[in-house]
């Protein structure tokens, strides 16, 4: 694990927070021969911590482990103490918004949120329709959720967790299928909501939409953790990790020449098959400012400039290494 | 982002009430309703075969019997009563939405049980009222009240043993087809001991034994008739009842797409 600055909870690791309220010790879950989680130890505590990973990281699994929809084969998880799969008490102090579109047929997004209000013994009669209207679903409320485009549906279930007021909130994957205008929206609702002091973990596999969100940031990779830390020290790391740049020009071998010279380059080899030099850099930001510069300083013409691994889940392995 | 907060304030629900509700609204959608239009139609068409062969047996009450022994209470009510056992559960584990319920502090007893009074509810409706009709369109009309308390019973304890299924396997429908095709109908046959747990053969030692005249060959030893068969079956429901809760406290909903 790569332990990224941060964080001064317990042994001083930033895998852990300080006042946790929920704790996940040495927890592993497999279903049949797929390990999905592997001896994860973490924990939240109040604000927005955001949990980062490729699709597969087990993200997911370790979200229905913590609310206790997925029972753990090994290892603890803990709500304020208190053993989800064990204690239904405790899941009056938390709520989950699943990444599955799923939702109840034939019910409006009103009658979904009463439904959870209910469940939950919310005694405020107004409190489904303050919950739709925190995520801008009040116009349409008495529409059926199974219409709904996947955005949403998102903040339909949002809503319906909202209306319990958790202490714990989960969100897996919360701003699929929104628009812009959504997305602006939630992040600043569910700023708020970790500004008032309660435990918000969102899920995400893009970096900016977390960072955004979230000061402090779990990144899994193959149900491991992978990184833990705050958002600037993840952002940092994963801006520093080597990476591979395709670069095709006019003059290759000039321009091979001049690149060595960079500080922010480590290597540059030609690629045939590509046509083009592959450059190597631990410091991707200096050389996208450089780079331009010393191609006109040189009359070289830039054909074509190019990022070969930026993919997240080549940020991730870097980050694993 | 634009709406305004026009509140409304609807009263407040119990967590009991508003799961049954729930069930009635979410869980038996048009389409399950239609699907459950099929077997009621069923009972209708054995009430007319009955009618057909009425003049091979001595009253139509016991041409009504012999049909609905072998058709209504062996074949159609079962499949109705998995129809709505299914919708109740089952399939919302397979679709991935009964974590709303689930992730409640809602105690699993109340779920239990709300879902499984909905089911009843939809088959009183339903199964019941079809076969006590089939009994009428047979020209046995005195026999409508036991076909009809025979299979209230009989769906309400089938629909408690499929809700039973549904907290053990994700594949309620299979297992339920299995269970009562082979256990109830096959084994069931030929032991006398699986009978006695039988809904299928339980509600049809109801029916008989409530008629005036059954026939002797369709009663079978071993099995108490009328009253008595009303409380093994409700016996049944109980158990399947119980274990339900059991198991649903430790479901694992590992989501849709699994």
């Amino acid at each position: 694990m790569t332990a990224i600055g941060g964080g001064s909870g317990i042994v001083n690791d930033p895998a852990f927070a300080d006042d946790a309220t929920v704790e996940v010790a040495d927890v592993s879950v497999w279903f049949g021969p797929k390990v999905a989680l592997s001896e994860l130890s973490c924990s939240f505590g109040p604000g927005v911590t955001g949990l980062l990973g490729p699709n597969g990281a087990g993200k997911t699994t370790l979200m229905r482990a913590m609310t206790g929809l997925v029972g753990v084969n090994q290892g603890t998880v803990r709500i304020e103490g208190r053993d989800p799969r064990r204690d239904r008490q405790v899941h009056g102090r938390m709520a989950l918004v699943p990444e599955d579109e799923a939702v109840p047929a034939g019910l409006t997004a009103r009658q979904l949120v009463r439904y959870t209000a209910d469940l939950f013994g919310v005694t405020d009669p107004e409190a489904p329709d303050k919950a739709l209207h925190s995520v801008a679903m009040l116009d349409v409320a008495d529409r059926r959720v199974d219409g709904f485009s996947k955005g949403m549906r998102q903040r339909t279930k949002v809503a319906a967790a909202l209306v319990t007021d958790p202490q714990v909130l989960v969100l897996d994957e919360p701003l699929n299928g929104a628009d812009p205008v959504q997305r602006l929206h939630l992040i600043d609702l569910f700023k708020q909501l970790g500004a008032s002091g309660r435990t918000v973990i969102v899920s995400s596999h893009v970096l900016n939409e977390v960072e955004r969100m979230a000061e402090r940031v779990i990144v899994l990779m193959h149900g491991r953790l992978a990184a833990a830390g705050g958002r600037h020290a993840i952002r940092d790391a994963m801006d520093d990790r080597p990476r591979h740049v395709l670069v095709r020009s006019d003059d290759g071998r000039r321009l091979a020449a001049a690149l060595i010279a960079l500080q922010s380059v480590a290597g540059v080899t030609f690629d045939s098959s590509r046509d083009g030099l592959v450059i190597q850099t631990v410091q991707a930001r200096e050389l996208a400012i450089a780079l331009p510069r010393l191609a006109r300083d040189a009359s070289i013409r830039l054909l074509e400039v190019r990022a070969l691994d930026d993919s997240l889940e080549s940020l991730f392995r870097e980050l694993v290494r | 982002m634009t709406d305004q907060l026009q509140l409304t304030s609807p009263r407040r629900r119990s967590r009991f009430a508003a799961i049954v509700i729930y069930t009635l609204q979410s869980c038996i959608p048009p389409k399950r309703w239609f699907a459950l239009l099929l077997p009621c139609v069923g009972a209708l068409l054995f009430g007319l075969l009955a009618l057909a062969v009425d003049n091979h047996f001595p009253t139509a009450e016991r041409a009504f019997a012999n049909v609905a022994a072998e058709g209504i209470f062996a074949l159609v009510m079962p499949i109705a009563a998995l129809v709505i056992g299914d919708a109740v559960l089952g399939a919302e584990v397979r679709a991935g939405t009964f974590h709303f319920t689930w992730l409640s502090p809602t105690p699993t007893w109340q779920i239990v049980l709300g879902r499984w009074l909905a089911g009843s509810f939809v088959a009183l409706v339903t199964i019941a009222p079809a076969s006590a009709l089939a009994a009428v369109i047979a020209g046995a009309g005195s026999s409508a009240g036991a076909a009809f308390l025979a299979a209230a019973v009989g769906s309400m304890s089938y629909v408690a043993l499929f809700i039973a299924i549904g907290c053990i396997t994700r594949r309620t429908a299979v297992w339920s087809l299995a269970i009562v095709f082979l256990v109830e109908r096959l084994l069931g046959a030929a032991l006398t001991g699986i009978a006695q747990l039988s809904p299928t053969w339980e509600s049809r030692a109801i029916f008989l034994g409530y008629l005036d005249d059954p026939p002797a060959r369709l009663i079978r030893s071993g099995i108490p008739q009328g009253g008595a068969a009303v409380v093994r079956l409700l016996i049944v429901t109980v158990v399947a009842l119980v274990v339900a809760n059991w198991r649903m406290a430790r479901l694992r909903l590992s989501g849709a797409a699994d």
